[in-house]
């Protein structure tokens, strides 16, 4: 510390106008970082980064494999549109499609109503209603594999619970096979994801169900709406948006599952549960082929592209 | 004024330097990169089902192999049911992640491999030579690219106890004597269970070699002509139509390679194409089940033949490693009989050796249930038999086009429609 009052005056304005400068400093770049575009892209920045990382990057190497002859281990070879003309002619291709949509469609159409039964239920009050509700959640907690596991004990065709269940009840004589038919194998995935799928559908139309305002329900109770009026005039309008958004979502996770009919059946019996997400994995890892395998699983982007560009137009519409 | 041009540093200048400064500095370490040994190495391969045989490599092996080389091996267990092949496709595009391992579908990426002949032909030699068929998936161009280590047998597994209740005292000498039986048995309400879904080793297991003993094969022996377009599949196809559905369970038309274990060991069938491994996990488990369990040759066709599948266990080194020369050595030392013999003995033969030298050791009487599994050597093919073990063969494999056929006709679709679907996937592939 100086002793020379004079230095030490000289010093003290020197520290005040470096404190000044530095204040000028911060404030200049709070003020900055606090306008609206910088802010935003300081927020965007990490996941976008991220997304850029582990999902721009597999897609747009993906797209650049679609486009070549390339086998494990191997060179690429430039192909241009020729794994997509072999997709064409193959068969199982086309049934992978085929039962692709067919599983979306349903597993979507029974968790969507599933899930608004759910949250109608879990909006009313009841004993263990919190408990409860963490309960429903676990389908959705459990890892895929884990669970799809112990599907298929369930779907066993002597010791399964399904089938002891028909057998001892007596509304069978001999059990089901759930897994060595081809209808019956598409049903038991469809089930197993709906299974899954169906807490994601009822704890975000619960969220939305929670936004409405009493009082709707209220105006239309004295205006005589029965219990079916206000479900079908205020309920379901006020839910529309929460459901859409969610269907979406859920049509776009469903299209690419993998997991349960990889573990369930490996897509047979002779490829009836073949779906898109399957026969790729199988064409690239099984059979080495990486761009068929990549074609195949580009395949599934232009539709899944369309629902995104009606989510996002109905998002902006909102 | 103007400064001579020599005096001024350059960019050249100043890039000789710094490169002979980082020489200077990086001398001592790239000495030591070249002197150093590995200090491990990392061995990858699928979980055995005999438990003991993968805790004598962890416990007995790879100390001995510490102590006498200093090199650690890091023995990573990959789980079984199909992961394995995933993993090392993942591994081999990576360019990381084993050393050496046991090389699953090789012909997925022989290129990544190492050539091993020097290895494979000297154990060879000294002991009593190899099997011919497995030279087949092993040697690509001439050179040895794995080295073969042993066969996973596959036979028939039956319940002893029904086969005695139903009046079959001999387990079925033929496919049509193998009907009836299944006749008798599920009439007693225990059907067999032939696996016919997307796994990996139970359909091939027995559908192929009944595709072989009715005089058919997938292609010919150069892999250039579809030879399954003839009469006789259609035979084979019928004949498993009706084995199907007069004798066995519905559900294991879409079984993976678990199921059908979980359904023996459950008492839902009487008899399955599998490894010794039901009767592995019955001993321990199930001890009044062990007792009953047997094993059966496969049947003959219509040719007179008996065939077996071959479900081989082969270890390569991956060129990409940074010490191919050190992993090299050490599967040459795991083939030393000091230390093999031990190893396969650990596993009560459940791997059998494609040596002849092992043909006859006394390990193969640890359990008299078990020497049927080495008559499987005798008559053992590679599933792309006649025609060489490629890429092709691995899509025909992975895309289930054979066992597809066989399942399509049980599921009610015409011969005629199965063998043509399958033979125009097989033309595609093939080219």
């Amino acid at each position: 510390m100086s002793t020379n009052p004079a230095v030490g005056t000289s010093g003290a304005a020197a520290l005040e106008a470096r404190a000044y400068r530095s204040v000028g400093l911060g404030r200049r770049l709070r003020e900055f970082i606090e306008r609206e575009w910088v802010f935003s892209w300081l927020i965007l920045t990490p996941p976008l980064l991220f997304l850029l990382c582990f999902l721009g990057y597999p897609f747009f190497y993906g797209v650049y494999l679609s486009f070549f002859r390339r086998e494990v281990a191997g060179s690429p070879t430039f192909v241009g549109f020729g794994n997509f003309v072999t997709l064409a002619s193959d068969p199982i291709f086309w049934q992978s499609v085929g039962n692709t949509i067919k599983f979306t469609a349903a597993a979507t159409v029974l968790k969507a109503t599933g899930g608004l039964g759910m949250a109608l239920v879990m909006n009313q009050n009841f004993r263990m209603k919190a408990i409860t509700r963490a309960l429903l959640l676990l389908p959705f907690i459990v890892p895929t594999v884990l669970s799809t596991v112990a599907w298929q004990w369930i779907y066993d065709p002597g010791l399964g619970l399904f089938n002891r269940l028909l057998v001892e009840s007596g509304l069978a004589t001999k059990g089901v096979s759930w897994l060595g038919n081809p209808t019956m194998a598409m049903i038991s995935i469809i089930i197993v994801n709906t299974w899954r799928g169906l807490p994601f559908f009822g704890i975000s139309i619960l969220a939305g169900l929670q936004t409405i305002p009493v009082e709707l329900h209220e105006s239309a109770t004295i205006d005589g709406a029965s219990t079916w009026g206000r479900f079908r005039y205020v309920t379901l309008p006020s839910l529309l948006p929460v459901i859409f958004i969610v269907t979406t979502f859920s049509i776009i996770l469903t299209f690419f599952d993998f997991q349960l009919v990889y573990v369930l059946t490996g897509g047979g019996p002779a490829n009836s549960t073949h779906l898109m997400a399957t026969y790729a994995y199988s064409l690239s890892v099984g059979v080495g082929q990486m761009g068929l395998g990549s074609a195949v699983a580009l395949s599934m982007v232009p539709v899944l592209g369309l629902l995104l560009v009606l989510l996002t137009l109905y998002v902006r519409k909102d | 004024m103007k400064r001579p041009v020599q005096s001024r540093p350059g960019r050249r200048d100043f890039l000789k330097l710094t490169a002979g400064a980082a020489a200077i500095v990086g001398a001592p370490w790239i000495a030591r990169k070249v002197e150093a040994k590995p200090t491990t190495i990392v061995f990858a391969r699928e979980s055995s089902y005999v438990k003991n045989f993968d805790e004598h490599f962890i416990k007995v092996m790879i100390p001995a192999y510490q102590k006498a080389t200093g090199i650690k091996i890091d023995y990573q267990i990959q789980a079984a049911g199909g992961s394995a092949v995933p993993q090392l496709v993942s591994m081999v595009e990576n360019k990381s992640g084993a050393d050496l391992a046991w090389v699953q579908q090789e012909w997925l990426y022989r290129d990544a491999l190492v050539d091993v002949s020097d290895i494979a032909e000297a154990v060879g030699k000294e002991n009593g030579g190899w099997y011919d068929e497995i030279k087949l998936l092993s040697v690509d161009n001439g050179k040895w690219k794995s080295v073969p280590q042993a066969n996973i047998g596959q036979l028939m597994v039956y319940r002893k106890d029904w086969f005695d209740e139903a009046g079959i005292k001999q387990f079925p000498e033929t496919w049509d004597e193998f009907l009836e039986a299944g006749i008798k048995l599920k009439a007693k309400g225990h059907p067999f269970g032939m696996s016919m879904g997307h796994g990996f080793a139970d359909n091939y297991s027995w559908l192929y070699p009944l595709l072989w003993s009715y005089g058919v094969t997938v292609m010919d022996k150069a892999g250039k002509k579809v030879a399954l377009d003839t009469s006789e599949t259609a035979k084979a196809v019928d004949y498993v139509r009706r084995l199907y559905k007069e004798t066995c369970i519905e559900d294991c038309i879409g079984w993976l390679d678990p199921h059908n274990n979980k359904a023996f060991l459950t008492s839902q069938i009487s008899c399955t194409n599998n490894a010794y491994s039901i009767m592995v996990s019955a001993k321990r488990d199930l001890p009044e089940m062990g007792k009953v369990i047997e094993h059966g040759l496969n049947p003959k066709g219509p040719n007179g033949q008996r065939y077996h599948a071959l479900v081989p266990v082969t270890h390569g080194v991956f060129a990409y490693g940074p010490e191919p020369q050190a992993a090299k050595d050490f599967l040459r030392w795991t083939m030393d009989p000091k230390q093999f013999r031990p190893w396969i003995a650990s596993g009560d033969m459940y791997f059998a050796p494609y040596l002849h030298a092992y043909d006859k050791i006394p390990e193969w009487d640890i359990e008299p249930r078990v020497k049927p599994y080495h008559k499987v050597l005798e008559t053992g093919k590679l599933t792309s038999w006649p025609a060489p073990a490629n890429r092709a063969h691995g899509t025909v494999i992975n895309r289930w086009v054979v066992i597809d056929m066989f399942s399509k006709a049980c599921l009610g679709a015409p011969t005629k429609t199965v063998i043509a679907e399958a033979v125009t996937q097989l033309k595609q592939i093939y080219g």
